[in-house]
C-alpha cells in the first residue's frame, strides 16, 4: 500500500475529523482531488479506482504547526538540514514550521531567508524563516527588520540568546512594532544563567549541577511585559519553562497586554527528577524544573494562559551529547514527537479535550505567526495529520533526523502518524502500521 | 559483600554496605600500626586511579590503601591541557580499558563524571570526588571517625559549616549521616546556600555562633573565597566574624564535641591562627581536633572498600 505516498487524489473513509476552529468532532469521509480537499461528507461519489484509505481506526487532525525549530541549515548540516528535518517533520504529522534563525552564519540577512524558503519549496514544505533580530545574533544592532520582512521573514528573534541590553531591547520593540513584526523571545538573564545546567532545586542539590534558576527567565519576562506596556509591541514568549513565568504572562494578559507565549513537549511531560542520571538529553535551555513548575505549565495550558506547543527541535551530533553534562550542548530534538508526547500528557493523563488541545499545535501558532493555518475545510489544499490515537508503544527513537538527542525515548506515548498529507500530497505513510 | 560493585554515591550504599565498610576499616586500622604495614589480599588485581582534577591527599590515600593491600596500581593523571583540547572522556577511558584493570578510582572536574563512566564501561568504580556531585569516600571516613569517637552515633548533632552548594563534600555528608540517623545543620551564608534555600529538608543557618555550644561534630568545610566563580562573599574578615571557629568559640563547644575538616586547614579562614597555635602547644585543645585521625582513617576506608570490591 506504500504506493499511495505522492497521491494526490484519494478518498479517506469514515476517520474522525477533528475541526480545531469548530471545536468539534465527527465522522466522516474526505475526499481529496488535485491536493484539495474537494468534499467532505458521509456520502462522496468519488471516481471508481481511486485510491482509498479505510481511517475507520483514525482520527484526522489539520497538519500540525511547530513554531519552534532548529532546521541547523545552513552550517551545520551534521545535525540537520532543510531536508531531513522536513522528513522528521513529516513523520511527526507536522506540515508548517518557523525555523530560528541560529544556524551557522545566522539568518539576517535577506540572502539566507531566500535560500530557506527556496530549499523548502523544492521539498514542496511550508517553511517560515525567523530572522535575527539583532545583526550575527549579538544583541548589539538591529537588524534590517525591514528588508528582512519584505524577504519573507515571518517573525524576528534571537532565539538560543537573550538582549541584555534594556535600552536596545526597547527600541527593538518599537522598531519591530513600526514593521508590525512579531517578536519571538527566549528571556535569559545571563548573571543568573551563566554557566548554569540544571534547574535549581533537586538537580543543583543532589546532582551537585550548578543552578540554571527559573529567576533567568522570569527577570527578563518583567523586563519585556513592561516594555511591551510601554510600546503595544506584540511579543511571544518561547519555551516558557517555569511557574512564576507562567503566571506573569496570565497577569499581562488580564491587563490587555499584547503577550503570548509557547512551552516545549519536553517542559510538559517531564520534570527534573528525570535529570537523576545525568542523561544529557534533559539538558536543554531552558531547563526542566520541578514539578511544581511543570503542574503550573499544564495549569496554564487548561486556562488558555500558554498558547501554543512547539518543539524547539535542537538537533546535535552524538559527540555533542555522549559526553559529560556539564561539556553535552543544550537542546533536544521533538518534531517526531511533538503530538506523541503532548498529546499523551495532556489528552490522557490529563484529560484534556482534544479539540481544544489541537488548536495548540494547529491554529493557535497560525493565529500568533498571523498567517493561514490548516483546517479542514473544504476548497482548501489537504494539509492533514492521519494517526492512530490508541495506538501506545514504547517510543523507540526518532527515524528521521539526523541527530538522535530526543528525551522520549523509551516513553510509553500514545498516538501514532500514519499519514501525513503535505500541501495536497500524501508525503508521508508509516507502512509499519498501514498495511 | 557489598550490594554493588560501584561506589558512585551514598545512595549506592545500603545500611547493610556501610556497616560492613565500618567493620572492614576496623581490621585494617590495625593492620596499619603493625610494623609490616602489609597485607596479600589483593595480589593479582590492578587498580586504575585516574585523576582528571589535580589531587594530592585523596590520590596518595587511595594509592597506599592499594599498595597495603598488594594491589598493582596504575596512576592516570589527565593533563588538563588534553581535556582542554576536547579531549572526551570517553576517549581517554577507551584507551585505558585496553590496560585491562579491575577497578577505576576517579576524581574528575564535572559532576556526573563516574556516573557516565560507569554507564560507559561497565566496570567497578569508585568515585574519587566529581565535581560538586559526592565525595562518597570523605563521607565514609568522617564516619568512621565519628564512629570512633562516640559509642553511639544515632542522634547525634553534626554542623557543617562553609561553602556548601560548591561542596561535593557536604553532599556526600548530609546523606550519609542521614541514613545513619546523625542530624546535620548546614551553617553558611546566604550566597553559598541553594538559590531557594533548601537543602534536603536540613536546617539551615547563617552564623556559626547559633550551633556552638549545641553540636557533637563540628565540621569545618574547606573555605576557597578566591574560588568562587563570583566573587559574591564580602570578605575573610567578614566570614571570620560569622563563620569561622576561633578560640573563643572554641571555649564554648560541647564537652565530648569534636571538630573535623577534610583538610588541609586555611589557617586563618575556617579556623583563626590563634587557635591552630594554640593546637599545637595545648594537648587537651588538640584533642578535639580529629583532622589527623581522619587522614588514618581515610586509608583504612578505602582498603575496606578496595578490599570489599575486589576480593
Amino acid at each position: 500500500m506504500k504506493s499511495i505516498l505522492g497521491k494526490r487524489n484519494l478518498i479517506i473513509k469514515e476517520a474522525e475529523i477533528v475541526d480545531p476552529e469548530k471545536n468539534n468532532k465527527y465522522r466522516s469521509n474526505i475526499y481529496i482531488k488535485d491536493g484539495k480537499i474537494e468534499k467532505i461528507g458521509k456520502n462522496i461519489s468519488a471516481p471508481e479506482g481511486i485510491a482509498e484509505i479505510n481511517a475507520e481506526k483514525y482520527t484526522a487532525f489539520p497538519g500540525f504547526f511547530d513554531m519552534h525549530v532548529h532546521l541547523r541549515d545552513p552550517g551545520q548540516e551534521r545535525k540537520e538540514d532543510i531536508k531531513s528535518g522536513i522528513k522528521s517533520a513529516l513523520r511527526g504529522g507536522i506540515t508548517s514550521i518557523a525555523c530560528m534563525p541560529n544556524t551557522k552564519p545566522p539568518v539576517d540577512n535577506i540572502n539566507l531567508v531566500k535560500y530557506i524558503l527556496g530549499e523548502a519549496r523544492k521539498y514542496n514544505f511550508k517553511v517560515w524563516p525567523v530572522a535575527a533580530m539583532t545583526k550575527g545574533l549579538e544583541g548589539e544592532k538591529i537588524s534590517e527588520i525591514g528588508l528582512l520582512k519584505n524577504a519573507g521573514a515571518i517573525a524576528f528573534s534571537d532565539d538560543g540568546k537573550c538582549v541584555q541590553d534594556g535600552k536596545l531591547m526597547f527600541e527593538i520593540m518599537k522598531y519591530a512594532k513600526s514593521f508590525g513584526s512579531l517578536l519571538i523571545l527566549h528571556e535569559e538573564d545571563y548573571s543568573f544563567s551563566s554557566g548554569g545546567l540544571a534547574s535549581e532545586g533537586y538537580p543543583s542539590i543532589e546532582l551537585g549541577l550548578k543552578a540554571f534558576p527559573g529567576l533567568a527567565e522570569e527577570t527578563m519576562i518583567s523586563r519585556d511585559i513592561s516594555f511591551s506596556k510601554k510600546t503595544s509591541t506584540k511579543i511571544h514568549i518561547t519555551h516558557i519553562s517555569s511557574k512564576n513565568s507562567v503566571e506573569m504572562v496570565r497577569q499581562a494578559k488580564k491587563e490587555g497586554i499584547n503577550i503570548t507565549c509557547d512551552v516545549t513537549p519536553h517542559h510538559i511531560y517531564f520534570n527534573d527528577t528525570y535529570l537523576k542520571n545525568y542523561n544529557t538529553n534533559f539538558k536543554v535551555s531552558p531547563p526542566i524544573r520541578s514539578s511544581l513548575d511543570q503542574e503550573a505549565i499544564i495549569e496554564g495550558i487548561m486556562d488558555k494562559t500558554i498558547d501554543a506547543i512547539a518543539s524547539d527541535h535542537a538537533p546535535h551530533l552524538k559527540e555533542d551529547k555522549n559526553t559529560t553534562f556539564s561539556r553535552a550542548l543544550f537542546g533536544a530534538i521533538g518534531m517526531e514527537t511533538l503530538f506523541k508526547a503532548t498529546y499523551t500528557k495532556l489528552c490522557r493523563e490529563e484529560g484534556m479535550d482534544i479539540a481544544e488541545y489541537i488548536k495548540l499545535i494547529t491554529s493557535n501558532p497560525a493565529k500568533i505567526l498571523n498567517i493561514e493555518g490548516s483546517c479542514i475545510k473544504e476548497g482548501r489544499v489537504a494539509n492533514l495529520a492521519i494517526a492512530d490515537i490508541g495506538f501506545v508503544e514504547k517510543f523507540s527513537g526518532p527515524l528521521y533526523s539526523k541527530s538522535s538527542n530526543c528525551p522520549f525515548t523509551g516513553e510509553e506515548l500514545y498516538g501514532e502518524i500514519i499519514f501525513t498529507i503535505n500541501n495536497g500530497d500524501v508525503s508521508f505513510v508509516n507502512s509499519d502500521l498501514y498495511e | 559483600m557489598l550490594s554493588g560493585k560501584s561506589i558512585i554515591g551514598i545512595d549506592d550504599l545500603k545500611k547493610e554496605d556501610i556497616d560492613l565498610i565500618i567493620n572492614s576499616a576496623d581490621s585494617f586500622i590495625e593492620v596499619l600500626d603493625r610494623k609490616v604495614k602489609k597485607v596479600p589480599t589483593l595480589r593479582g588485581n590492578t587498580v586504575a586511579s585516574l585523576f582528571f582534577e589535580p589531587s594530592t591527599r585523596t590520590k596518595n590515600s587511595f594509592e597506599i590503601a592499594a599498595k597495603r593491600l598488594s594491589a598493582d596500581l596504575i596512576n592516570f593523571s589527565a593533563s588538563s591541557s588534553s581535556l582542554k583540547k576536547g579531549e572526551s572522556v570517553i576517549d581517554t577511558i577507551n584507551t585505558i580499558m585496553g590496560i585491562k584493570v579491575n577497578l577505576f578510582i576517579i576524581r574528575h572536574p564535572e559532576a556526573g563524571a563516574c556516573k557516565l563512566i560507569s554507564d560507559f564501561t561497565g566496570m567497578p568504580i569508585i568515585n574519587a570526588g566529581d565535581g560538586a556531585h559526592e565525595h562518597p569516600t570523605q563521607a565514609l571516613l568522617d564516619l568512621y571517625t565519628i564512629k570512633r569517637n562516640f559509642k553511639k552515633i544515632e542522634g547525634l548533632k553534626v554542623a557543617i559549616v562553609g561553602d556548601i552548594i560548591n561542596s561535593r563534600v557536604a553532599r556526600s555528608n548530609v546523606k550519609l549521616f542521614k541514613k545513619m540517623g546523625i542530624e546535620t545543620t548546614l551553617v553558611s551564608p546566604t550566597m553559598l546556600l541553594p538559590e531557594n534555600n533548601e537543602y534536603m529538608g536540613l536546617e539551615i543557618k547563617n552564623s556559626i555562633s547559633e550551633v556552638i555550644d549545641k553540636v557533637d561534630v563540628l565540621y569545618m568545610l574547606r573555605m576557597q573565597l578566591e574560588r568562587q566563580d563570583r566573587k559574591m562573599y564580602p570578605s575573610i574578615e567578614e566570614y571570620n566574624k560569622f563563620l569561622s571557629l576561633n578560640t573563643s568559640r572554641f571555649f564554648c563547644l560541647k564537652k565530648g564535641c569534636i571538630v573535623m575538616h577534610p583538610g588541609p586547614v586555611n589557617r586563618g579562614i575556617e579556623i583563626s591562627e590563634e587557635l591552630m597555635d594554640l593546637a599545637d602547644k595545648n594537648g587537651e585543645v588538640a584533642k578535639k581536633f580529629k583532622i589527623k585521625q581522619q587522614v588514618t582513617n581515610g586509608v583504612a576506608v578505602r582498603m575496606a572498600l578496595l578490599y570489599l570490591i575486589l576480593s
